[in-house]
C-alpha cells in the first residue's frame, strides 16, 4: 500500500568499507531502532490487538464482570437471531449505510469537480464544507436536534416559507431515520471533498487535453479519462466511508437515543447498552463480531464493484 | 472565515461571465450556503430570550451576551472545558512522543522486518475503536497497580475514572505512526550521515536533526490529536462516572438529554463555546490540515 511511496533511498557516495566502526554503527542503530518503536509496539499491541483477539474470545462466554463465567460456545450468536433490538440494529445500520454512503460520495465528488474549476473563494468553499466535519458530532447533533424542533425549529420554519404543514421529523417513526441520514451526509461531506479534490488535482493534464484534442466532450473526458485516474481513492473513500457509518453513535445518542420505539436504533448503540447498562459483555461481544462480519461484507462488495469498473 | 482567493492557475483568458461559470459559482455558493447554515442559526439561537424561540425566527431582538456566561453557571461547563484542554494536551503529546519515535524507526534505522512492522501498523489502522469497545474496557479496568488493582490486575478499578484511562488508550493510533513515518522517509540519509561524523548518536540525530525537519507532519499529527480528543465522546462516556473528570462533549449530551428542560439559547451558546476552538483551529491551520487529510487519503 504505501511501500510504492517511497523514494529510491539516496546512497552516499563515500563508500565506506564494513569494518569494526560501521558494524558497531549498525549495531546501535538496529538497538535504538527498537528502543524508538517499543513504546507503539507496546501500546498497538495492548489496546488493539489484544482487544481484537479478546473480542472474539468473549464472545464465545457470558462473561458479564463477575467472577463465574462459562464457555457457551455460538449460544449467543443463535440468541443474537432470535433478538428484535439486535435485528432492527442492524437493519437500521445497513439502511444508513446504504443511504449516507452513495448519497454522500456523488455529492462530495461534485463539489470536488466544482471546486476544481479554478474556482475563486476556494478556501472560503473548502472552509465551509469542512467545518461540519471538524466540529464535534455532539456538537453537531445539539444543534441539528435543535433545527428538527417541531415547535420552532428551522427545519419547520423552512417547510412553511413554502406553505409545508410542520413535521415531528425525529418523533415520527416514518421520519427519524431519513432525519438522521440527513445530518450524517451533511457532516461527513467535508473529508470527503477534499480527499477528491487532491485526487482530482492529481489527475493527468496531458491525458485531459489530448483527449481533448480528440475531440471528447466533458461527459467523454470525465468518463474516460477522470473517473479511472480516481479509482484508487474512490476505493479509500468507499473502506473510510463503510467503517464510518457502521460506527454511528454519538448522533443517535444526542439525537433521538434510538427512538421514537427503537425506529433508529443503531449497531454500536445496543452493542453499548448490552455491555454497559445490561453488563452482558460476552453477548455484546458476539454483536461485535457480528459487526465486523458485516463490515468485511461490505468492503468485499465495495471490491468488486471497483474491479468491475476496472475491468470495464 | 477568510475570503482568501487561490491565485488563478495559468488559465489565460478569464471566463468569469460565461453562463455555465455563474452556474456553478451560484450552485456552490448556495452549497456553501448549506453547510454554514446550522452554526448561524446556532449562533442566532444563543443570543435569543427564552422567549424569543417559542416561534420560529432569525433574528434576536437584541443580543444576550449574558446568555453565554449564564450558560456558564448552569453546568460546570467550565470544568468541562478544562477536562477537554487536558485530555487534549495529554494526548497530543504522549502521540507527537509515541508515534515519531516509531515512525522515525521504521523509516530511517535498518530494522529486520521493518516492512512487515509497517504493514503490522497499516492493517492496525483499519481497526475501528467501535470494533474493540468492549475488551478495551476490560483492559483498561485491570490496568496492574493502579486504582487499587493488585499486581495481576485485579481488585480494583485500573484506569477507570483516570485521566491516565481517558489519555492513554486513544493515543497514539497507528494513523499517526504511519503519517510521521512517511515524512521521515522523504528526509535525505546524508543529514544524519553527517551529523554522526560530527560524532552525534542514533537517538540524537532522530531528535535533534531529523525531527525539526518534519515540523509539517508534527503540525498535522498534533491539529488532527487535538481535533480527535476534543470531539470524543463514546470513550469518555464508558469510563468516567464524576463530573469532575468529565469533557465537554459528554457535558453537552447530558444538558441535551432532558427534552422538557432544554434551555435551547444556553444548550446553543455552550455549543457555540464548544465549537469555536475547533473552528478556529481550522480556519488557522487549513492549509496543513487539508493536505496531511488528502495525503492520508492519497497515500494510504
Amino acid at each position: 500500500m504505501s511501500t510504492t511511496l517511497e523514494r529510491p533511498a539516496l546512497r552516499t557516495s563515500r563508500k565506506v568499507p564494513p569494518s569494526k566502526d560501521s558494524r558497531t554503527l549498525l549495531k546501535s542503530q538496529i538497538r535504538t531502532g527498537w528502543a524508538l518503536l517499543a513504546p507503539a509496539l507496546l501500546h498497538s499491541g495492548i489496546f488493539i490487538v489484544i482487544p481484537v483477539v479478546a473480542v472474539l474470545v468473549l464472545s464465545l462466554t457470558n462473561y458479564s464482570f463477575g467472577d463465574t463465567w462459562a464457555w457457551v460456545g455460538f449460544g449467543n450468536y443463535a440468541d443474537l437471531f432470535g433478538d428484535v433490538d439486535f435485528l432492527a440494529s442492524l437493519w437500521h445500520t445497513v439502511l444508513y449505510a446504504i443511504v449516507v454512503i452513495p448519497i454522500s460520495m456523488a455529492i462530495s465528488l461534485a463539489v470536488a469537480l466544482g471546486l476544481n474549476q479554478k474556482i475563486r473563494g476556494l478556501s472560503f468553499f473548502r472552509t465551509a464544507f469542512y467545518i461540519p466535519t471538524v466540529t464535534a458530532t455532539v456538537a453537531v447533533a445539539t444543534i441539528w436536534l435543535w433545527i428538527y424542533n417541531p415547535g420552532s425549529g428551522l427545519a419547520n420554519g423552512f417547510l412553511s416559507l413554502f406553505g409545508f404543514a410542520p413535521n415531528r421529523w425525529l418523533a415520527d417513526p416514518a421520519t427519524a431515520l431519513p432525519s438522521l441520514m440527513v445530518v450524517g451526509i451533511w457532516q461527513g461531506l467535508g473529508t470527503k471533498v477534499i480527499i477528491y479534490l487532491a485526487a482530482l488535482q492529481g489527475v493527468s493534464r496531458d491525458l485531459l487535453e489530448s483527449s481533448e484534442i480528440d475531440g471528447a466532450n466533458r461527459w467523454q473526458k470525465f468518463a474516460n479519462v477522470t473517473w479511472p485516474a480516481i479509482g484508487p481513492v474512490q476505493f479509500f473513500v468507499l473502506i473510510t466511508s463503510i467503517v464510518g457509518t457502521f460506527q454511528v453513535f454519538d448522533l443517535v445518542y444526542v439525537m433521538t437515543q434510538g427512538g421514537p420505539g427503537s425506529e433508529t436504533r443503531v449497531l454500536v448503540m445496543d452493542i453499548y447498552q448490552n455491555a454497559f447498562q445490561d453488563l452482558k459483555l460476552g453477548y455484546a461481544s458476539a454483536e461485535t463480531v457480528i459487526m465486523m462480519i458485516v463490515i468485511a461484507l461490505f468492503i468485499g462488495v465495495g471490491r468488486l464493484l471497483q474491479k468491475a469498473d476496472a475491468n470495464d | 472565515m477568510t475570503s482568501a482567493t487561490l491565485p488563478a492557475i495559468g488559465s489565460a483568458k478569464p471566463s468569469a461571465l460565461r453562463p455555465g461559470r455563474i452556474l456553478l459559482y451560484v450552485v456552490m455558493t448556495v452549497g456553501a450556503i448549506l453547510m454554514i447554515t446550522p452554526f448561524v442559526w446556532m449562533l442566532l439561537t444563543a443570543f435569543k430570550s427564552n422567549l424569543e424561540i417559542a416561534k420560529f425566527g432569525w433574528l434576536p431582538s437584541e443580543l444576550r451576551w449574558r446568555n453565554f456566561s449564564e450558560a456558564m453557571q448552569t453546568a460546570p461547563f467550565l470544568r468541562y472545558f478544562r477536562n477537554s484542554l487536558f485530555i487534549a494536551v495529554g494526548e497530543t503529546a504522549f502521540t507527537l512522543v509515541v508515534c515519531t519515535m516509531a515512525g522515525y524507526a521504521l523509516a530511517k534505522l535498518p530494522l529486520r522486518g521493518a516492512k512487515s512492522l509497517l504493514n503490522y501498523f497499516i492493517v492496525l489502522l483499519l481497526v475501528p475503536f467501535q470494533i474493540i469497545l468492549v475488551p478495551l474496557f476490560l483492559i483498561v479496568k485491570s490496568i496492574p497497580l493502579f486504582g487499587g488493582n493488585n499486581i495481576l490486575g485485579q481488585g480494583g478499578i485500573g484506569w477507570l475514572n483516570s485521566w491516565w484511562g481517558l489519555i492513554i488508550p486513544l493515543g497514539a493510533a497507528p494513523l499517526f505512526t504511519f503519517l510521521a513515518r512517511q515524512f521521515y522517509v522523504s528526509l535525505p540519509d546524508e543529514l544524519a550521515q553527517a551529523a554522526r561524523v560530527d560524532g552525534l548518536g542514533e537517538f540524537g540525530i532522530f531528535l535533534r536533526i531529523m525531527t525539526p525537519l518534519i515540523k509539517p507532519a508534527l503540525i498535522t499529527i498534533a491539529v488532527f490529536q487535538i481535533e480527535a480528543a476534543w470531539n470524543g465522546f463514546l470513550w469518555p462516556l464508558m469510563i468516567t462516572t464524576s463530573d469532575s473528570m468529565r469533557p465537554l462533549q459528554l457535558g453537552l449530551a447530558i444538558f441535551s438529554q432532558n427534552p422538557a428542560e432544554i434551555q435551547w439559547p444556553y444548550l446553543m451558546a455552550g455549543t457555540a463555546l464548544a465549537t469555536l476552538p475547533m473552528i478556529v483551529l481550522f480556519v488557522f491551520a487549513q492549509k496543513r490540515f487539508v493536505e496531511g487529510m488528502a495525503n492520508v487519503g492519497i497515500k494510504g
